[in-house]
């Protein structure tokens, strides 16, 4: 028996948010009110810890119930639909564990049946390519539990790629993998993005920059920011303004002016600050980058949220 | 720095909500067990006080070997912690050494452990006080030394030793399941010293071994009377002293163990290094992800269900606590395998179904893996943290639940076929090769696996249901003893016991019989609704992050698809529907009453008709039945006539009937051959008074007919019919009407009379009643009656009642048989019916008149149980030749022995007629050459029967059975005595003693004399047996015998003394036949309760020039006199002992080179005694003839001495 994917009612589609909330029993608002719509294409998710990334993550990937809203995925009722959710979803959760003393290719088999492909032969051609493309071929063999941290994560994504999935949720991809790592499997989400819709979380801008089309920056549960990377950029031009300041002064600074962001620079504080206008001459004017676009939306809710 | 480490442990727990819920746990515990009836741990019995100093130990010590899963939690993580926690890195780099690390943390954890189980001291000594106790009926004054002395010497050495071992495996392994384990193995030490309790020889072992000390109390005090055991704390001294002592030094070893093996290293130096070989890289990172198909339906799901079962199955058999579950399960089995059957220190046949309860035995350590795996399996991914990642797979949502349940079940299928395996392993290592695989198979796949089944989907239920691991375990131990208590508050209907199912016996005459059918009904019920909650536990799985019952019940609902609801209402309405049908049969078609209305009932009948218990009744003479048996519906038909005269002064108008009171009987008629009336009718108890028209004047005959019906119908909630079966059909007289009230059906415990009001009853009339004396011990209804009986049966049956067979013929497919008997006989007979294989024999019998007598000998047996025919031949022919001629002749031509099912293991003597347990006799083995052959002396027990007892009737008062039972256990003992050197009567001896020391340590009411004996099992066997023995080694066999031939020859019938026999008449014989100088013994064996303390202090030979040896032996002697509830005096001693020597006799065997009586005049002797052969060992009453409270100090080894 062999149900075919129905591909008029998968291919194209949009990924659509609406109103969705979520409290926490212990009273944290995970999810304020949130709608996002997210076409086919690489979709950044930019947020500092703690500002509802990954329970967004978990409600779309049907493992969370919201308290309202909606989202569908084309015509699919993403709460309700859960199990045609999840025949298009690949998911790889923020954290996660393997059993220690399954190999990577066996577990990689196993969790392939239970996605539903119960023809040995192709289940094995497909096992084998993701080994190859996450480059865990010659390890296949080992134990998970002698993988590095590196490795298991490469294992995580081979897992989230085994259903040609339609929708692909990555939950924090790039933590803990070496810079080499990292570019692998940026180019690899960018392969899929093409034509799938693929969710990245991550609070390195970084990564947001350099893959996704379209983007949101959330905190507190809160969409604060959706658009494209670029044009984001482009509404700070001529906005932002560094200074290098005596620390002593970092105080004074942050009562007078929007600081975004402040980091050390050959041990003393180089403060941007967000200003309409030259705030004085001892500022210089800097081209703003997506980093700039992430600081000034986090520290301008942080200050409405204070105010 | 060891002290501020202990001090921030003291800290660390006192922040710690769960040290204070321990103690609450604890407190509550003790509080209730002490101060209310709703927690009972071997709690006191009978007279025993609930707050016994021996009561309170065992209590404390049973409570500290269950709860030690406290004293793991507590312990286990002394150190583990800081692992789990990973604080490891921060602990281990401070600068504390290793020392002062785990000693700070073990004393830390100690004295939180210890302040937890004060709550148990503390609850004990608040119950004492609590309003709903016993009050001054049961409880002593309080006295706290009698807490404190087993909390002190029981309680804190156990903590300690298991807080080590517990403490000590945490660090080590840094895996709580391998503290587990080790409440896994101190278990089976305890269960080994409960296996080795069972002989009498390897108690002080058993003693020694056991870490909860359970044993050693029961076995120190095993025979401690009811005053000891209200005034006594358990002595630290000899085996309880080298216990403590034991273990304490097993704690201490594995802290010291534990401290130089424990590493202050984070990471831990793998035992095997794997070397990684390095290959050239063939990764092909360009590969494309070819695009396959994934197939959602049937096929697919069946896959996932059989990998994910295999996975799941793998895990728990691969993972150590199972294993070592395993393990140590089989070294139970095989431990207790040695002693499988065991009877009298003999072996019997190791049959399947002995092997099957050998491994029933092990559902402990199924119901651990239960409990344990099935929260591992539910909480597996979640516990990996895989668990986001296979809950977003697109698996429906059963296929999870259910692969982990056929995981658990495929574990056991496995161990049960190994366990089926190991039984036919341990057949074949005894030499018995008749396995019954058929046996193995159906029991263990039905009635163990079905069991398994069950509890297994409640344990998923629960799991799910919670969603907390350790709090589901806890549950689930909950619901196990709340089923418990559920019974004890009344609420007792299979129906409302979960997994209630079971098989019950198993006969190899009878198979499972009917039993299978109820089992098969309660099987359907539970486990339809053991599905139904698996129904549930399926919609309301957690899947996902999402936790809240709020948003499970939404999702729940989601999931509700229509084959689960249908399956779902399926199961619920298989559930309601046989719960109907089961009802049906248990409630409508038979009766059923709760224990508590059972005694009411009883209560009432002693109420409303113990007015009738001394009206006059007409004298039972002759008794002609039809009984026809239908074994195929468990069902027959009784029809015919009793002749009854009237004996007494007066006319007697009113015949009080009472008919069979359970519902399974219906009476049709009930005629008199006059006109009568019923004039009085207790529908209730089935007891009608019918008044004559005509009365039955003095002298004259009459006759009552009547025809009753007992019908099996459907099936019975519990104590269904074992009498009446498919095969070894055996009941007897008691089921026919009976005339007058009967004290038979009154409550005999003495505790129960109060809680209904009524007085403290005797269990007998006294010697000098009036009414007793009139009565033979069968009871009121008759002096002799003269039996003709009619059976009809199955065709392949063989059907057998009292009597000669006159006749025997075919109809259709019944067959009957005619008996009669030509003279009176006892009013006492049986019928049963089988399928039968037979041997007979003729004996002849030379007698003192140099006249013969001949006896047909026959046995009935099942086929296969030809094992001990000889021995039971034997038996029988040795039987008859003794008694014929130190007794009397015997009184019929014929003795036939019938084997019946194993749902009762004894033998019962009945008018020439023994129906003879298929469990004793039949399967005996003999294995060595010195065991006691049980059949023998079992078959010569039941012979002499038809002396005492059928030829010679005991008055109905006191004593009785020392002229039935006592007498047969002599005569019986005569017969092997002439068949068995005097050492193999030690072996047998000691068991007989044993048996009445323990008993009289459990008597409830109060110790009798032997002469006074009120039918206490202990007394008239086990003490009547070493009584006798040691009466005729005091005054000679033949002069026993003597006045036993005068005592039969003029007692046997009412008629020669107008009244029956008791224990003065018996005595008056034997003081007859005893020399003055033994006149005391007489006194102190029948009418006191006398007992020895006899030990060799110490023993030593030096040898002599001649060849000979001399040996001086140190005696201590103790001469004792207890009261009825056992508080003893000692007594002045002026009396022959025997001493005896054993070596190496001239058949190169251990034997007695001498026994000799030597009169002990001193509590503390010594005796020299030159001998001719090398000495081994020292015996002061060797052969245990007199009653010795410490048997096991009688016989020590002798030394060379010194000089």
């Amino acid at each position: 028996m062999t149900h075919f994917v129905d591909h008029n009612k998968t291919t194209h589609m949009e990924l659509q948010i609406k109103n969705l909330s979520k409290t926490y029993a212990n009273g944290v608002k995970a999810l304020n009110d949130i709608s996002l719509a997210i076409p086919v294409g690489m979709f950044g998710l930019l947020g500092p810890n703690g500002a509802g990334k990954s329970s967004l993550m978990r409600t779309i990937a049907t493992l969370q119930e919201p308290d309202a809203g909606s989202i569908t995925l084309g015509n699919l009722d993403v709460l309700k639909e859960k199990d045609a959710v999840r025949k298009v979803l690949g998911y790889l959760p923020q954290e996660f564990g393997v059993y220690p003393k399954i190999s990577a290719e066996v577990l990689l088999d196993h969790l392939a049946v239970l996605k539903g492909y119960s023809n040995g032969k192709t289940r094995k051609e497909l096992v084998h390519a993701l080994l190859n493309k996450t480059n865990l071929w010659d390890a296949r063999k080992k134990n998970l539990g002698g993988y590095s941290g590196g490795m298991k994560q490469r294992f995580g994504i081979a897992q989230a790629l085994l259903s040609n999935p339609k929708l692909i949720i990555v939950d924090e991809p790039t933590a803990g993998l070496d810079p080499a790592e990292r570019n692998r499997f940026l180019n690899l989400l960018s392969e899929l993005g093409e034509n799938t819709v693929v969710i990245l979380s991550t609070h390195i801008v970084e990564d947001v920059k350099e893959l996704c089309t379209n983007m949101a920056i959330i905190n507190k549960g809160q969409v604060l920011l959706e658009g494209n990377p670029l044009d984001s950029i482009a509404s700070l031009s001529g906005k932002i303004w560094t200074k290098t300041i005596q620390k002593a002064e970092l105080e004074e600074y942050k009562k007078t002016y929007q600081v975004i962001s402040e980091r050390m620079v050959a041990g003393k504080p180089q403060i941007n600050v967000f200003a309409e206008f030259e705030p004085d001459p001892s500022f210089t004017g800097v081209e703003g980058d997506l980093e700039d676009v992430y600081f000034h939306q986090i520290s301008t809710s942080e200050t409405a949220i204070a105010g | 720095m060891w002290f501020q480490i202990f001090k921030f442990e003291l800290q660390y727990r006192k922040a710690r909500p769960a040290t204070y819920i321990y103690f609450a746990i604890l407190l509550l515990m003790g509080f209730f067990a002490m101060g209310t009836d709703v927690v009972q741990i071997g709690g006191g019995s009978g007279l025993v006080k609930e707050n016994a100093p021996t009561t309170i130990a065992t209590m404390m010590a049973i409570v500290s070997a269950f709860m030690m899963m406290i004293t793991s939690a507590i312990m286990g993580v002394g150190v583990l912690r800081d692992f789990e926690h990973k604080t490891e890195s921060l602990m281990f780099s401070n600068p504390i050494s290793k020392f002062d690390y785990l000693l700070g943390r073990f004393l830390g954890s100690f004295v939180v452990v210890v302040f937890v189980f004060s709550g148990l001291l503390i609850g004990f000594m608040l119950g004492e006080f609590s309003p709903w106790g016993g009050g001054e009926d049961k409880m002593l004054p309080f006295n706290a030394w009698n807490y404190l002395q087993p909390f002190l010497y029981f309680v804190i050495p156990n903590l300690f030793f298991s807080g080590a071992l517990f403490f000590v495996t945490g660090a080590l392994s840094r895996k709580m399941m391998i503290v587990y384990v080790q409440w896994i193995i101190l278990f089976v030490v305890y269960q080994v010293a409960v296996i080795l309790s069972r002989e009498v020889d390897n108690r002080e072992l058993a003693s020694l071994l056991d870490p909860f000390v359970f044993s050693t109390i029961n076995n120190v005090t095993q025979y401690w009377t009811v005053s000891e055991l209200n005034s006594q704390v358990i002595p630290i001294t000899d085996v309880v002293l080298w216990n403590r002592l034991l273990w304490i030094l097993v704690g201490l070893a594995t802290l010291v163990i534990g401290y130089f093996s424990f590493s202050f290293n984070v990471v831990r130096s793998a035992f095997f290094k794997r070397s990684i070989k390095e290959s050239k890289s063939t990764t092909n990172t360009a590969m494309k992800i070819p695009y396959v198909d994934a197939q959602f339906g049937v096929s697919t799901y069946v896959l996932q269900i059989f990998r994910q079962t295999k996975f799941y199955f793998k895990y728990v058999v691969k993972s150590l606590p199972f294993l070592a579950i395993m393990l140590f399960g089989l070294t139970l089995m095989t431990i207790n395998s040695f002693f499988v059957g065991r009877v009298f220190g003999t072996y019997t046949y190791p049959t399947t179904y002995l092997m099957l309860e050998l491994i029933q035995g092990m559902t402990i350590f199924f119901i651990i893996i239960l409990v344990f795996y099935s929260g591992e399996l539910i909480w597996r991914e979640r516990d990996v943290k895989i668990n986001l990642i296979q809950d977003s797979l697109p698996m429906p949502d059963f296929v999870n639940l259910i692969s982990k349940f056929f995981g658990l079940m495929l574990v056991f299928v496995s161990t049960l076929l190994f366990l089926i395996f190991s039984g036919v392993l341990i057949q074949t290592l005894k030499g018995f090769y008749k396995y019954d695989l058929g046996l193995y198979f159906t029991t263990m796949f039905t009635d163990t696996f079905s069991t398994l089944i069950l509890f297994s989907l409640l344990a998923f239920f629960i799991q799910v249901m919670v969603n907390n691991k350790f709090l589901g375990h806890a549950l689930l131990v909950l619901f196990f003893i709340s089923t418990l208590i559920l019974g004890t508050l009344g609420v007792e209907h299979n129906l409302f016991q979960f997994g209630s199912a079971g098989l019950g016996t198993y006969s190899e005459m009878n198979g499972y019989g009917h039993f299978f059918t109820s089992f098969s009904w309660f099987d359907i019920y539970w486990f339809a609704f053991a599905v139904f909650l698996f129904v549930v536990s399926v919609l309301f799985a957690v899947r996902g992050s999402e936790a809240a019952m709020k948003f499970r019940w939404s999702i729940g609902k989601l999931r509700l698809t229509k084959p689960i609801l249908t399956f779902g209402i399926a199961s619920f309405l298989m559930f309601a529907l046989s719960g109907c049908y089961i009802f049906y049969n248990t409630n409508v078609l038979n009766s059923y009453a709760t224990s508590d209305a059972q005694e009411k009932l009883q209560s009432e009948y002693e109420k409303t008709l113990k007015k009738y218990e001394l009206v006059d009744h007409p004298n039972l003479y002759d008794v002609n039945l039809k009984v026809d048996i239908f074994p195929e519906n468990r069902d027959y038909t009784a029809e015919g006539y009793y002749m009854m005269n009237n004996l007494k002064d007066e006319p007697i108008k009113k015949i009080h009937v009472q008919l069979n009171r359970s519902d399974d009987y219906h009476h049709e008629y009930i005629r008199f051959d006059r006109g009568s009336k019923i004039i009085e009718s207790y529908k209730q108890f089935k007891y009608y008074v019918h008044e004559l028209e005509e009365p039955l004047l003095p002298g004259d005959s009459m006759k009552m007919e009547f025809k009753m019906v007992y019908e099996t119908k459907g099936f019975k909630e519990s104590g269904s019919n074992t009498g009446v079966v498919y095969n070894g059909t055996f009941f007897n007289n008691s089921d026919f009407p009976t005339i007058g009230y009967n004290e038979g059906f009154e409550i005999g415990a003495d505790d129960t009379r109060k809680e209904y009001d009524l007085k403290p009853k005797d269990r007998v009339l006294p010697r000098d009643d009036e009414r007793g004396l009139g009565q033979n011990f069968f009871g009121g209804l008759s002096h002799g009656i003269n039996l003709e009986i009619i059976l009809g049966t199955a065709k392949d049956q063989t059907a057998v009642a009292p009597g000669y067979l006159q006749r025997s013929w075919e109809e259709g497919d019944r067959k009957y048989f005619h008996y009669k008997m030509d003279k009176e006989i006892m009013p006492f007979f049986n019928i049963v019916s089988a399928r039968y294989a037979s041997v007979k024999d003729v004996t002849t019998i030379d007698l003192n008149d140099s006249t013969q007598q001949e006896v047909n000998l026959e046995i009935y047996y099942h086929e296969g149980h030809e094992y001990n025919l000889g021995s039971m031949m034997k038996g029988m022919k040795d039987a008859f030749s003794y008694f014929s001629n130190n007794f009397s002749p015997y009184q019929f031509r014929q003795m036939r022995i019938l084997e019946f099912p194993r749902y009762a293991s004894f033998a019962q003597s009945f008018a020439n007629t023994v129906p003879f347990s298929e469990d004793i006799g039949f399967m005996v083995k003999l294995e060595e050459e010195d065991d006691v052959d049980v059949t023998y002396f079992v078959t010569a027990h039941e012979m002499a029967h038809q002396w005492w007892g059928h030829q010679l009737a005991p008055a109905n008062v006191q004593g009785s059975a020392v002229l039935s039972e006592t007498l047969a256990q002599y005569s019986a003992l005569m017969v092997m005595k002439h068949e068995y050197p005097e050492e193999h009567m030690q072996e047998f001896l000691k068991e007989e003693l044993d048996r009445y020391l323990r008993g009289r340590a459990r008597e409830t009411k109060r110790e009798m004399p032997l002469a006074l004996v009120e039918n206490q099992n202990y007394i008239h066997y086990g003490k009547g047996a070493n009584i006798m023995y040691a009466l005729q080694d005091y005054i000679g066999e033949d002069s026993v015998n003597v006045a036993l031939r005068r005592f039969i020859n003029d007692w046997s019938g009412i008629e020669k003394n107008g009244r029956y026999p008791t224990t003065i008449d018996l005595l008056s014989y034997l003081e007859a036949v005893t020399p003055n100088s033994h006149q005391n013994i007489l006194n102190d064996f029948f009418n006191k309760i006398v007992l020895f303390e006899n030990k060799v202090k110490t023993a030593s030979y030096k040898p002599l020039e001649n060849d000979a040896y001399e040996i001086t032996i140190n005696l201590d002697t103790k001469k004792l006199e207890a009261d009825s509830i056992g508080i003893t005096t000692e007594v002045a001693l002026n009396d022959l002992i025997d001493i005896g020597i054993y070596g190496q006799g001239k058949s190169g065997k251990q034997e007695l080179l001498y026994l000799e009586k030597h009169r002990i005049t001193d509590g503390e002797s010594s005796i020299v005694l030159t001998l001719d052969q090398k000495p081994s060992r020292v015996g002061i009453d060797p052969l245990y003839k007199l009653i010795d409270r410490n048997p096991g100090d009688n016989i020590v080894p002798i030394e060379q001495g010194s000089d």
